[in-house]
């Protein structure tokens, strides 16, 4: 008898764990939160739900490829493949970051990886500065929501490639090392698994996916929480009434991109929806800033990396954004 | 043979995440929260998550010796400590937390109903600066003196009135052979069709703005109120109000999701009808009126005279999503 329970025991609790669920979400269903629950809070939890459920899947296939990263790719692969040149490098992760087609909310254990197996951290910016901004949905959705006009898609891809570049070049002056924070130690080499089957490194590629989805899934709820609140509880009437002037309605874009968290695929309608209240170059400040970096996403970095880090690249990217677009805002 | 409490738990939470979002999908609360154009996208959340959960109960269970699995293996450098958590380290109120901000949206999302977003979030999201905003577009098309035309109450609106009951009569002549359901399912039409559509929609003397139609055709009004100024409009909408808008006026609005509910942005018309001081907010009316042009705020917007409505339940559908146009 107990050797057919030591048998069957992953069968067993398997199926003890899916009658569990099966229970509590019955007996959840008994107990619906009655109509008078403030609208403001459901209004909010709804917002906060659709965040998450938009950015799952793309969380998802970040964790699979950066468990790919960990059991497939090794140190010696990262040496050859990077540049030595860190000029040449900040460059090809630039293109190799528009050319991938990422999502903001999953690029985070993505770079982590890649970092780990001995990317350089400027070089691992860079990527993951254009991979959400730069990509083919991407740029289909601002050409359309801004009435079938390049102009402005146009821009924002050019414009942020070379905003990418700049402050992947600013990083590799300012920072060394990986920047890990103190309590994460580099890591290990996979060195054995070299002689492991392809199915046990695929195994285990999976099963490092789903510990970096419960390193990453609470920053991302944060996150998600945090812009949710934001949408519910802030007046964006103030917030465009305060922004008149070319500076402050530029700050103001950029200030709304960063807390409203958007999709980079979906933000495009939002800021054509701002397109006349403020000018082009605010409205480009939106759509650059807001794919490279934002709250939810600053939440997720800051679960791998150093403090000092996370805001020392949030406040280039914020300044090298705004500088940018006050120097070329005559001739946009 | 070792129990993993916490294994289990993350299989827990990941099989609670398969069937929350099963779930939605199920009962259709899905459209609540997202376009249906990503339905396929988060579905297949749903599947990776099963697949997860089911490598995850491999883990629940492990043996003595391979309790640290790989990292026994190669004791001699230290490089083992891995720079995240594989669940095996002990139990401390630092992790009860994460796991409880991992399981807040699994239980909100299990308890709490899908609202349709309403009035109060549209005035967070700007309300009527964001509608006028919209419409300098036209601004820009449009003479100086169009403005001086809407407060002209005189003849010309007679001869508004005069138009409505004529137009009332053939209501036939609704432009709705162009949907072709098909085509909306998936909410893509190609450019020519799209500009076939505009054509149309300028010759109709008839206006209806049906769920797929909606936002294109708001889009094409505002940009040339002038060429529409006249027609009839049909339309559905929930009531929004805000402080500056007159007695007897209201907006008829709609949420627009490109992505998810959390990129909605609104669109609706400003609309006059004598009653509108007693049509409480977020009430879906339907409605039917004639298309003018107003001055809101320094802005030329397009403005819709109701000549009659009803109350409505809300719509199955209450969101709109963008049609997309195919570039190439």
């Amino acid at each position: 008898m107990n050797r057919i329970i030591r048998g069957n025991i992953i069968d067993i609790t398997g199926i003890l764990i899916i009658a569990l669920a099966l229970f509590l979400v019955s007996l959840s269903s008994g107990v619906k939160v009655s109509s008078d629950f403030p609208p403001s809070l459901l209004n909010l939890n709804t917002i906060f739900l659709s965040i998450l459920i938009e950015a799952l899947p793309f969380v998802l296939i970040g964790v699979l490829i950066a468990g790919m990263i960990q059991i497939f790719v090794t140190e010696e692969h990262i040496q050859r493949w990077i540049p030595k040149n860190k000029i040449m490098a900040v460059i090809m992760s630039c293109v190799v970051g528009a050319l991938f087609p990422a999502c903001e909310c999953g690029i985070v254990p993505i770079v982590r990886r890649l970092v780990s197996k001995g990317v350089p951290i400027y070089a691992a910016m860079g990527f993951m500065l254009t991979g959400p901004l730069i990509n083919p949905i991407v740029i289909a959705s601002t050409y359309m929501a801004f009435g079938n006009d390049i102009k402005i898609a146009g821009l924002r891809m050019g414009l942020g490639f070379i905003i990418a570049i700049i402050v992947a070049m600013i990083v590799s002056m300012l920072f060394k090392g990986n920047q890990f924070k103190a309590s994460l130690h580099l890591s290990h080499s996979h060195e054995q698994v070299k002689d492991e089957t392809f199915m046990n490194r695929f195994w285990s590629m999976l099963t490092h996916s789903i510990d970096e989805f419960f390193d990453m899934a609470k920053y991302l709820i944060m996150g998600a929480f945090l812009a949710a609140f934001v949408q519910t509880y802030m007046p964006a009437k103030s917030l465009l009434e305060a922004g008149s002037g070319p500076v402050s309605s530029l700050l103001v874009m950029m200030g709304l991109a960063y807390v409203l968290s958007l999709c980079s695929e979906a933000d495009a309608f939002i800021g054509a929806s701002f397109s006349n209240l403020f000018p082009t170059p605010s409205i480009l400040g939106f759509l650059i800033f807001g794919p490279m970096i934002d709250l939810k996403n600053t939440l997720m970095m800051l679960s791998v990396f150093r403090f000092k880090f996370v805001f020392g690249v949030l406040s280039i990217v914020a300044s090298i954004i705004f500088i940018t677009l006050m120097l070329l805002k005559g001739f946009i | 043979m070792i129990f993993n409490f916490q294994q289990a738990i993350r299989a827990l939470i990941l099989l609670a995440f398969t069937i929350l979002i099963f779930h939605l999908h199920f009962t259709g609360d899905i459209t609540k929260f997202i376009n249906p154009k990503y339905v396929g996208l988060s579905q297949s959340a749903s599947i990776i998550f099963l697949l997860l959960f089911f490598i995850q109960i491999t883990r629940i269970w492990t043996n003595r010796e391979n309790h640290h699995d790989r990292c026994h293996h190669n004791h001699d450098d230290h490089n083992c400590e891995h720079h995240h958590d594989h669940g095996n380290t002990p139990f401390t109120v630092k992790k009860l937390f994460s796991y409880l901000i991992i399981i807040s949206p699994l239980l909100s999302g299990f308890l709490l109903p899908a609202k349709i977003l309403d009035a109060a979030i549209a005035e967070k999201k700007g309300g009527m600066a964001i509608l006028t905003n919209q419409k300098q577009m036209a601004d820009a098309g449009l003479n100086n003196g169009s403005s001086e035309n809407n407060n002209k109450t005189g003849t010309e609106e007679r001869y508004v009135d005069d138009n409505t009951e004529e137009n009332e009569i053939d209501e036939n002549l609704l432009i709705h052979e162009n949907a072709d359901p098909n085509d909306l399912e998936q909410n893509t039409i190609t450019k020519d069709e799209y500009e076939q559509l505009t054509q149309e929609l300028l010759q109709n003397s008839n206006i209806v703005m049906d769920e797929a139609m909606f936002a294109t055709y708001y889009d094409e009004i505002s940009m040339n109120i002038d060429k529409y100024k006249g027609k009839n409009i049909e339309l559905t909408g929930f009531v929004y109000k805000e402080a500056g808008l007159k007695q007897e006026q209201l907006v008829i609005s709609r949420y627009l999701i490109s992505h998810c509910v959390a990129d909605a942005s609104i669109i609706g018309f400003l609309t006059e009808l004598p009653e509108a001081s007693s049509i409480k907010e977020d009430t879906w009316i339907k409605a039917k009126g004639i298309l003018d042009v107003t001055t809101y705020n320094g802005t030329v917007l397009p403005y819709i005279k109701i000549t009659n409505w009803e109350k409505v339940s809300e719509p199955k559908e209450p969101y709109l999503y963008p049609l997309n146009i195919k570039v190439l």
